[in-house]
């Protein structure tokens, strides 16, 4: 098995921070800690190649070192790609996150890296890649690589990965799902008693907490104010022009109200498997209320109403997906000059 | 009350002429079922089929999936509400057919997260491994429905005819002597005899009020839950007939199978006989059309398990999809203020397979999550011998099958808490 092993200046023994400006140079064979990882690899494992870069270097020329180091990766027809263990080295984690996530995507090739879960290179590629949790002490560099050429050989030879406490990774954020012996009402009741008699029970899912939002500033004057609104309610002209998913939505429209004061069910159709529609059908504005907004820009109340609602559906739909239609949607705003904005959900 | 369960295991089904329980080999005659069943005029035509354990064979949609039970004379009737007045269920003795299921195929998908093919029987195959239904001895009932009939009285004609087939067989099992009998002790705050131990709670959704039930979908007692409050139920209640799932269900599913055989109560009772727990009882409740439909359910429900059945812990399951996932957890919330502890058992919300994208909820005490998965799963289909289903578009479906997901076979993913399917966070 032909294996490539990427280094920083200092564990590829060139030299301390006075040369982590030095460029991406390329060795045969093993180099530092690669010497007992080829070992640990056993069987036919030859690390062919192992290229060295300077940290600052390495960050600031990612893009150039990443395509060098898919070049040489490639030319050196290598079955499997390692760099590090970066331990609490931030620079050392970042571009090694960076290689071996290139490496993982363009050449489908399996890599291993390992660095501390403090490293920054842990919370940036921890959720692409099977990072060997290192702790922050060098001295631990043996085991590290035990670990590391475990997991390498597990991936090379398509074995199933155990879970992160197994085989040391870092937790990846990620599920899949597998069967086990005992029914699920039999884990509930085993959990309720463990945790009513105040026993160890283990949840089999963790809530993640989220950063809360700060309330924006109030708008200053209503009535010069333009403002727009947004549904998540699914509400689309007939026919669905932009086809947006009644589940799960992966985009998003904008829909011109331009010289409408009511909006009429005939018009219109939901796209949303979560709710009765009935309602929204029979009437859009208990939705995208456009007539009582019509009345306060009449009364003065509100300046002007945009010339268009923005409209989704707000159903099952994963963070990774409602994070950029709201990046998305912002844009716009930002774009039409909007100062303030209506959301309605259902 | 005190339910008595006579079981007779069937060990294989054979249509005859005349129906009878020979042993464990069950005689069906379908002429006299056919009729039995076309007394509904909502129907044409009826076809069955036979199935038998780990068969190459899968049969689609399904409709729902019945364990063959009969009342004996002297106690509550067979499904009450709907087959009979509504008597409360659960008294006296109940014949059941153990090891052999009816199956009842409609003649289109429902729709839902079901798509095209709707839920699957599996009988081989890597995903049957999963499903507790490939192990049963299935009467398959393919009924059809007269044209120009609405689409809810087509869906009721089809739960009557699952249940008369069900107490049709068992029938065949009044005359005989059961191989096994089991009596539940009795159950409730005020019962003696199990002081001291901790008392336990269920609370099951029955329905989601995101899809308002049709004039004539009988859920409860025959009764289609609209404006339902959370309801006090005895266990043998849930056993015993009272309740059938809505037409439409979710993500994993729920079949009248596991209510007659509701993993959750049936564990709190093996507990309660073997003096780990007081099951002290359960609730019924349903997820919420909007805000205030879900304050007054999940309080209601709450309530009822901390004021009326005194517990000091409940389970608590969850019918469907995003909005029962967000209403068990404030229930679950609700009496973790009560000084209720709780484990809430979920079905998989995660499209993208994100932890971040998991739970609905993030309440520091509702920390004890048992986490059936669903999402992106799949098997490799295997081409079958022989492919069963109520319609044609169906059987295109399926002929052209190759991969089957999760939430697509019967039994894999359960909401009643028969899903062997784990999450596990990598």
């Amino acid at each position: 098995m032909r294996v490539v092993h990427y280094l920083n200046q200092f564990f590829g023994g060139v030299g301390g921070e006075e040369r982590a400006g030095m460029r991406l140079e390329e060795r045969e064979g093993a180099a530092g800690p690669g010497r007992l990882l080829e070992q640990l690899l056993g069987g036919n494992a030859k690390i062919v190649k192992t290229l060295v870069c300077g940290d600052n270097y390495a960050v600031e020329h990612q893009d150039e070192v990443i395509a060098s180091v898919l070049k040489k990766v490639q030319e050196a027809k290598a079955e499997l790609f390692i760099a590090g263990p970066c331990f609490e080295a931030g620079r050392y984690g970042m571009i090694s996150g960076a290689l071996c996530s290139a490496v993982q995507s363009e050449l489908a090739i399996p890599v291993v890296t390992a660095m501390a879960g403090e490293n920054p290179g842990a919370d940036l590629y921890r959720e692409a890649l099977y990072i060997i949790d290192s702790g922050p002490s060098s001295a631990k560099m043996r085991d590290v690589l035990v670990k590391m050429a475990e997991l390498a050989k597990k991936l090379v030879a398509r074995e199933e990965i155990g879970l992160p406490g197994e085989e040391g990774y870092l937790r990846r954020g990620l599920i899949r799902d597998e069967f086990v012996e005992q029914t699920a009402a039999k884990r509930l009741v085993d959990m309720i008693m463990a945790k009513v008699t105040g026993g160890p029970f283990e949840s089999e899912m963790v809530p993640t907490s989220f950063e809360p939002i700060p309330m924006p500033p109030a708008v200053k004057d209503l009535s010069k104010a333009r403002v727009m609104l947004i549904t998540d309610g699914g509400l689309v002209p007939k026919g669905n022009p932009d086809r947006i998913e009644g589940s799960a939505a992966t985009r998003w429209g904008a829909y011109s109200i331009e010289g409408l004061d009511d909006l009429k069910g005939d018009d219109y159709e939901i796209s949303h498997g979560g709710y009765d529609p009935r309602f929204v059908q029979e009437d859009p504005d208990r939705l995208v209320p456009l007539d009582a907004m019509r009345e306060m820009e009449r009364e003065g109340k509100i300046g002007k109403l945009h010339n268009e609602f923005l409209s989704t559906s707000g159903l099952a739909n994963p963070l990774s997906n409602t994070r950029r239609i709201g990046r998305e949607m912002a844009e716009k705003v930002k774009k039409e000059g909007i100062d303030a904005v209506i959301l309605t959900s259902t | 009350m005190r339910l008595t369960l006579a079981r007779h295991p069937v060990t294989d089904i054979r249509f005859e002429t005349a129906t009878r329980l020979e042993g464990t080999s069950l005689f069906v005659d379908v002429e006299e079922l056919r009729r039995n069943i076309l007394e509904d005029d909502s129907l044409r035509n009826v076809d069955f089929e036979t199935v038998c354990p780990g068969e190459n064979c899968r049969a689609a949609p399904v409709f729902d999936i019945i364990e063959p039970r009969a009342k004996e004379a002297g106690g509550s009737q067979d499904f009450p509400g709907i087959l009979g007045s509504p008597v409360t269920a659960g008294m006296g003795t109940t014949h059941l057919l153990a090891g052999a299921a009816v199956t009842v195929l409609g003649e289109r998908a429902a729709g839902g997260s079901g798509g095209a093919i709707g839920r699957v029987l599996e009988m081989s195959g890597p995903a049957a491994g999963g499903s507790p239904y490939s192990s049963l001895n299935h009467l398959i009932v393919i009924p059809h429905a007269r044209s120009g009939i609405p689409n809810h009285a087509v869906q009721k004609a089809y739960r009557v005819a699952g249940l008369k087939a069900s107490v049709y067989l068992a029938r065949a099992a009044l005359s005989q002597r059961p191989a096994s009998i089991e009596t539940f002790d009795p159950v409730g705050p005020t019962e003696k005899g199990h002081e001291g131990l901790p008392r336990v709670a269920y609370v099951g959704q029955i329905f989601s009020r995101q899809r308002k039930p049709e004039v004539d979908e009988q859920i409860l007692y025959g009764a289609n839950t609209d404006g339902m409050l959370p309801v006090l139920l005895h266990p043998d209640e849930w056993l015993d007939g009272a309740l059938v799932p809505s037409y439409y269900s979710s993500l994993g599913g729920a079949e009248t199978y596991f209510y007659q055989n509701h993993p959750v109560i049936t564990e709190l009772y093996r507990r309660h006989h073997a003096r780990e727990l007081n099951f002290v009882g359960t609730v019924a409740t349903i997820a919420g059309s909007d805000n205030e439909d879900r304050d007054r359910n999940c309080r209601a429900a709450a309530s009822l398990v901390k004021w009326v059945l005194n517990a000091e812990a409940a389970v608590l399951t969850k019918y469907g999809g995003g909005v029962p996932h967000a209403d068990l957890a404030e229930t679950a919330r609700l009496l973790e203020g009560m000084g209720v502890r709780t484990a809430v058992m979920v079905s998989d919300m995660s499209r993208d397979r994100r932890v971040e994208s998991a739970l609905l909820f993030n309440f520091p005490e509702v920390n004890a999550i048992v986490y059936c998965g669903g999402n992106g799963t799949s098997w490799n289909a295997p081409q079958v011998e022989r492919v069963i289903t109520g319609s044609p578009e169906a059987g295109e479906a399926l002929a052209g099958l190759r991969e089957i997901g999760a939430y697509n076979v019967a039994g894999v993913a359960n909401q009643q808490g028969a899903s062997r399917l784990r999450a596990v966070v990598y």
